[in-house]
This record gives structure tokens, C-alpha cells and sequence, in this order.
């Protein structure tokens, strides 16, 4: 969950995405390559990622306002299945997952979903794992496009651009190199959303460091993720990513 | 700040009025204070940045002396609703201090009392009386006797109708009053589990009776979500007759529940000649479970039943189609008593055509809100959203109108007649 590029939109149809009107690069500021590099390297560099092939991540999701909490629960594995559970009191349990084919969502108040188009493009940036030390092979362009600061800390921005769907911008912190803020548009049938997601809270596990907090402001809500362990090459039940029934059913109904 | 959805919280908050003690000049200050938030957070807040044509400003300006020499608490409030009332749009509020701590208290706990209970009866609002229109079953209302139809006069010895008419008055509009009154009523008649109400109806004959009743505990289990006041939630679904499927819950609340009780009775009814949705007396609650109820019916993607729209972004209601979807007649029955979150289900459906509506108009009142603390220590209700139907028209302040309107009449709730449920069993057999 925290080590995907659009890994966070986990509740009740948050998501993200870019809508920002992204300023010109400049010609002094660094190549957008050498600013995602640097995150791999700094986060543990490309042996520590390359040796897990999956991860479980368990933490907790509060929208404050709401006085809405819950526990969430991610299981990623390599290259594309993933399952997010999230359990808020009075809602029920939200799920989203794929099987790396077919990518879907069960929410006890929309009912069943099988994501398709734009919204199925970015489940599969979502569900993408090692996205950030792979992501020549995720975006199709990345560039430098300005410098901001966010929560005091100076960054640049980056651009990135997938083969299909709107581009997402990240800031990066100039001085440690790790990213602090993304924003990009969450695709789904109730429309397009303005998401941005403040990244920190950074901690090693085991031999990556990795954002254990996550702010996520969309439609005028405020979504806490806390992120309390991650555990990497689990024994994963093979039928873990498997598509629930009811999946199923609209998939052989289309 | 908490986010109250719908007529939840207008609905929670009647019957509230207060004396009109002297001001301190700290007291004047915290007004004036007030006034400045109110004005700031529905200029920076509202949905619409051009608020509804009117200049903000201006009303600043003519408003903001008056705050400054209100001599009481009253007056204070008196100005800052009439800065509210020029928006023209409901779900706009002052709230009594007295009031708001009432909810505090109950938002800190995190539970209502629980020694409140209820005698067992709901009650809808005809022609101004106060009816019977449900008696629990081994409730202390069914065990005294009570009857549909049974007009309510007194509770604890207080006669309803002066107080409902002025009720009325004061809202100055049929929106949302059925429901405020409604919820009058019924709040009256709650209180502690070891103390009695006591009641005094016009039976069937025309007779007054009075009863002493015994109050039980509501009925439904108890829910909480976030910082709203706890609910009691129930769902009732079965079949109605052997071909028609019939569901009914008092909020929209516990969405697993409902999609159970929705999986069960369409399990049951999957070759049901109609099927029936009784959203009377349901206030709303979680606007995202009409797209899912909807789902239940829609074999199609793609459709929406309508779209909320934020300051900052817009919300489509899409309906999420179900694998097995019921295709045959869906009929809806709404009342006054039914609001925000049942309005964008019913309106929804009956712009795209899905369902046939029946019952009265409903209460107008679709918006979320959100109600925030002021300086003086009033609360302040204010809208963050509009909602425009799929067929273009804004539910607030407006409502769905049913396809086929019935009444209720005493006559018939005292035959033990349901003719708005009658109606549309009618209709489904007739398709």
C-alpha cells in the first residue's frame, strides 16, 4: 500500500489524481530521471526493493471531521495483485483488489464494481508493485515541471505521465530526496476528483524506507491513513487476490 | 465541526426555544464574533461562489450594526438567521447554545441515553393532527391497546396543537414541516425507560382516552457513525404478498444490513411481479447507499441519478448495476418524513424512469451539512453541497414529487388500511 505510486486511495472511493496547472520546467532544475532515482536510492536503492516480491501492510484510516475510523489492511505481491480492506465502524468493510486482470471494488453501500477504462487504467497503476523502482516501465514520461514547498520543505515537482490515463505530479524534497506530496485525479464512474496526498512520516522496514503517514485531501474531506507494520515475502493464501464471486458474476454478465 | 447529513440534525433539533436573558458587553463581543464567522464560512464555504446572487457584502453591511447593538441573546440570533434567510436555502441555520450542548454531550459520550426509550408508536402528521401510524408489536402502546388512526391531543398533559401549529408558522413553508413536527411529536412521547408518558388520543369512536405508557426501548439496535447522535436502526424486509418483494428501513444507516436484507429478499423474489421500497418516514443518512439500493434495480452502466456539487467538485450518484438485477416494477412510497438521502433515491429513480413514486410530497431537504461551534456559543448549520437531480431540477427546497400522490386518512388508518402501500400494489398488478 505505502509503496505504490497511487497505492493510498484506498477508502470509500478516494483516489487521486493531477488537475494542477503544473508550472514551466526551468532549465537549472534537475532531470526528472535522476529525482525518482534518487528516491529508490534513498529509500533503500534497487537491491532492497528487488529482493521482497510481496508485503503486507496494516495501519488505520480516520477522517476526522467525520469522526469516521477504521483499520486498514494491504496485501501487494509482484508484479500486480493486490487487495486493500478497509473496515470503518458503521460503514462496513470496503475492498478493492485485483487478480492483475480483472480490478474491482466491493463497498457495502455502492455494492460491487468492476472497474473498467480510465478507472481500470489507474487500478493498474495502483496495483503495480515496486512502482517507484519501475516506473520507466509504469509512465511513459516523466519530466521536472517546477519547484514548490510543502509543509516547509522545498521540492521539485515531477510530472508523471502514464500510457493511459491523466498524469500524476509528485514533489519531491529537495534536500533528502524523499517524495512529500502527490496529486493526481481519481477516475471512477462518480466523476473525476482532485486528490492530494501529503507523504511522511518516513521509517525503515527492513531495509526500505518507507512514508508511514498519508493526508489525503479530496472533495473537501480530510483521509488519515496511519500506516503500524508492514511485513514483507509473507505466505500469502494463494486465494487471497482471488476475484470474490460476486465479481464474478458481473464479469460474466458483461 | 461535524458532518450532519441530510434532515438528520433539522430533524433533532426542533422544538428548541430558550428565554432572552440581558447581554455583558463580552457577551455583545462573542456575537459580533459570531456574525463574522457565520458571514466568512458561508462566503468561503458555500457550494456556489456567487451565493445565489446575492451580495454577500451588502448584507455584511446592513447587518453588521444591528449585531453590534443587539441587547440579547434572541436578537443576536434573530439577526444572524435573517442574514442566513437572505440565501433563501435551507439547511442554513443558528442553533440555540442551549441546544448545541445538548448534542455535545450526547457526541462526547458517543451514545444516547440509554435510559431513553419510547412507548412504541410512530405518529405522521394529517391535516395538522398528530396520527397513529405504527404500533410496535408487545410494545407498551400495543399492550394498552392503542390503534392506527388514533389521533394524539396531549403528551404529559400538553396540549400538541398550539405548539405544532406554531411550529409551522414559524417555518413559514410546508418544507420540511411535516417532518419537524413529526419529530415533535415522537420526541415528546421519549424519555427515561423507568418513567411513563402520558397520553391522551381520540380513539376510534371519538372517544378521549388517556393512557399511561410505559416507555421501551426503540425499536432497532443502536448505531453510531462518527460524530452524528446515535440512531436506532431497523430494517424490515420479507414478502409481501406471494409476488411482491417489499423493503423498509427508518435510516439510511448500517449499509451492510441493508445489503443483507436486500440479498435475502431478492433471493426470495427473484420472480416477484414488483417490488416495493418504503422510504416513509426515512430522514436519510448515507447518501452513497442510494447508488447501491439503486443498483438492486438498474441493469444498465452508466446511469446516474444525480450529482451533488461541492465549491471545489462535483459527486455523480452513479448506480453501480447489481449481477442479478430485478427487472420487473419498482415502486417507491415517500412521505414528508422523507428526506435528503431518500429524496436522491426516489428523485433519482424517478427520473430515469426506474420506479413509479407514490405517497406525498417529500420534505425538500437533500443537502449535506456540516455545523460548526460559534464564539457565542450557538451552533451554526451550513450547507456544503447542492444536489441536482438526473432530471435537472435541485432537490432542495423543492423534493419529489410522488407519480401518484395519496394521502393517509384517519378513516383508513382506523380501517387498518395502508392506501399508500395499497396503491402501489395496485399498480404493480397492473403491469
Amino acid at each position: 500500500m505505502s509503496r505504490s505510486y497511487v497505492g493510498r486511495n484506498i477508502a470509500i472511493g478516494a483516489a487521486m489524481v493531477l488537475s494542477l496547472s503544473l508550472a514551466r520546467a526551468a532549465d537549472d532544475l534537475p532531470k526528472a530521471d535522476s529525482i525518482l532515482d534518487k528516491y529508490v536510492e534513498v529509500t533503500g536503492g534497487k537491491a532492497a526493493y528487488q529482493k521482497h516480491h510481496n508485503e503486507i501492510s496494516k495501519g488505520s484510516l480516520s477522517m476526522a471531521a467525520m469522526g469516521l475510523k477504521g483499520d486498514v489492511t494491504s496485501y501487494r505481491a509482484d508484479p500486480d495483485k493486490s487487495l486493500t480492506e478497509v473496515d470503518l465502524a458503521g460503514l462496513g468493510k470496503v475492498r478493492e483488489g485485483s487478480d492483475g486482470t480483472i480490478f474491482w471494488s466491493i463497498n457495502p453501500m455502492t455494492g460491487p464494481h468492476v472497474k473498467e477504462g480510465p478507472e481500470k487504467a489507474q487500478a493498474q497503476l495502483t496495483s503495480r508493485f515496486n512502482a517507484e523502482l519501475n516506473w520507466r516501465d509504469v509512465f511513459k514520461d516523466a519530466k521536472t515541471v517546477g519547484a514548490d514547498t510543502v509543509d516547509g520543505k522545498d521540492c521539485y515537482k515531477v510530472q508523471l505521465t502514464p500510457a493511459d490515463g491523466s498524469p500524476i505530479t509528485q514533489c519531491y524534497d529537495k534536500d533528502s530526496g524523499l517524495m512529500v506530496k502527490m496529486t493526481m485525479t481519481a477516475q471512477s464512474p462518480m466523476g473525476e476528483q482532485t486528490v492530494d496526498s501529503f507523504v511522511g512520516d518516513y521509517r525503515k522496514e527492513g531495509d526500505v524506507l518507507m512514508p508511514h503517514k498519508i493526508k489525503q485531501n479530496a472533495a473537501g474531506q480530510e483521509i488519515l491513513i496511519t500506516i503500524d507494520s508492514v511485513s514483507f515475502d509473507v505466505d500469502i493464501p494463494a486465494d487471497k487476490f482471488a476475484v470474490p464471486d460476486e465479481i464474478k458474476a458481473l464479469v460474466t454478465k458483461k | 465541526m461535524r458532518l450532519f447529513s441530510g434532515a438528520i440534525l433539522a430533524a433533532a433539533l426542533c422544538g428548541w426555544s430558550f428565554a432572552q436573558p440581558a447581554l455583558t458587553p463580552a457577551e455583545r463581543q462573542l456575537n459580533v464574533a459570531s456574525f463574522e464567522q457565520v458571514w466568512k464560512t458561508v462566503r468561503d464555504k458555500h457550494w456556489d461562489p456567487k451565493l445565489n446572487g446575492v451580495d454577500w457584502q451588502a448584507v455584511h453591511d446592513e447587518l453588521r450594526p444591528k449585531i453590534e447593538a443587539a441587547a440579547s441573546m434572541q436578537e443576536a440570533r434573530d439577526i444572524m438567521s435573517d442574514m442566513l434567510k437572505r440565501l433563501k436555502q435551507t439547511h442554513f441555520g443558528i442553533v440555540p447554545g442551549e441546544a448545541y450542548k445538548e448534542l455535545e454531550q450526547k457526541d462526547e459520550s458517543g451514545k444516547s441515553n440509554p435510559s431513553d426509550g419510547d412507548p412504541g408508536l410512530d405518529v405522521r402528521l394529517v391535516d395538522g393532527h398528530a396520527l397513529v401510524t405504527f404500533v410496535t408489536p408487545d410494545s407498551p402502546a400495543a399492550a394498552k391497546g392503542v390503534k392506527l388512526g388514533w389521533e394524539i391531543l396531549r403528551i404529559d398533559g400538553k396540549e400538541l396543537a398550539p405548539g405544532l401549529a406554531k411550529v409551522r408558522a414559524a417555518l413559514g413553508s410546508p418544507m420540511l414541516a411535516e417532518l419537524i413536527e413529526t419529530r415533535s411529536v415522537i420526541e415528546r412521547m421519549e424519555g427515561p425507560l423507568d418513567k411513563t408518558v402520558e397520553v391522551e388520543f381520540l380513539d376510534g369512536n371519538d372517544r378521549n382516552v388517556t393512557l399511561k405508557l410505559d416507555r421501551t426501548a426503540p425499536r432497532g439496535i443502536e448505531t453510531v457513525l462518527g460524530t452524528l447522535p446515535p440512531l436506532h436502526f431497523w430494517v424490515d424486509a420479507h414478502k409481501l404478498q406471494p409476488d411482491i418483494g417489499y423493503i423498509h428501513f427508518n435510516v439510511f444507516f448500517e449499509p451492510e444490513a441493508v445489503e443483507s436484507a436486500m440479498k435475502k429478499t431478492m433471493a426470495e423474489c427473484r420472480d416477484c411481479k414488483g417490488f416495493i421500497i418504503d422510504l416513509r418516514g426515512n430522514p436519510g443518512g448515507i447518501g452513497g447507499m442510494a447508488m447501491g439500493l439503486a443498483g438492486w434495480f438498474a441493469r444498465q452502466s452508466g446511469l446516474v441519478l444525480g450529482t451533488m456539487y461541492l465549491r471545489t467538485a462535483s459527486i455523480k450518484f452513479a448506480v453501480f448495476p447489481r449481477p442479478n438485477p430485478f427487472n420487473g416494477p419498482l415502486a417507491i412510497l415517500v412521505d414528508g418524513c422523507s428526506a435528503s438521502t431518500s429524496e436522491i433515491f426516489a428523485g433519482g429513480m424517478q427520473d430515469l424512469k426506474r420506479a413509479r413514486v407514490f405517497g406525498t410530497h417529500t420534505a425538500a431537504a437533500a443537502l449535506p451539512s456540516l455545523f460548526a461551534k460559534l464564539p457565542n456559543g450557538d451552533g451554526f448549520q451550513y450547507a456544503i453541497a447542492n444536489y441536482i437531480s438526473e432530471g435537472g431540477k435541485p432537490l432542495e427546497g423543492i423534493g419529489v414529487t410522488p407519480d401518484r400522490e395519496v394521502k393517509l386518512t384517519r378513516h383508513q388508518l382506523l380501517e387498518g388500511q395502508d392506501p399508500v402501500l395499497d396503491a402501489a400494489v395496485s399498480w404493480i398488478h397492473g403491469q
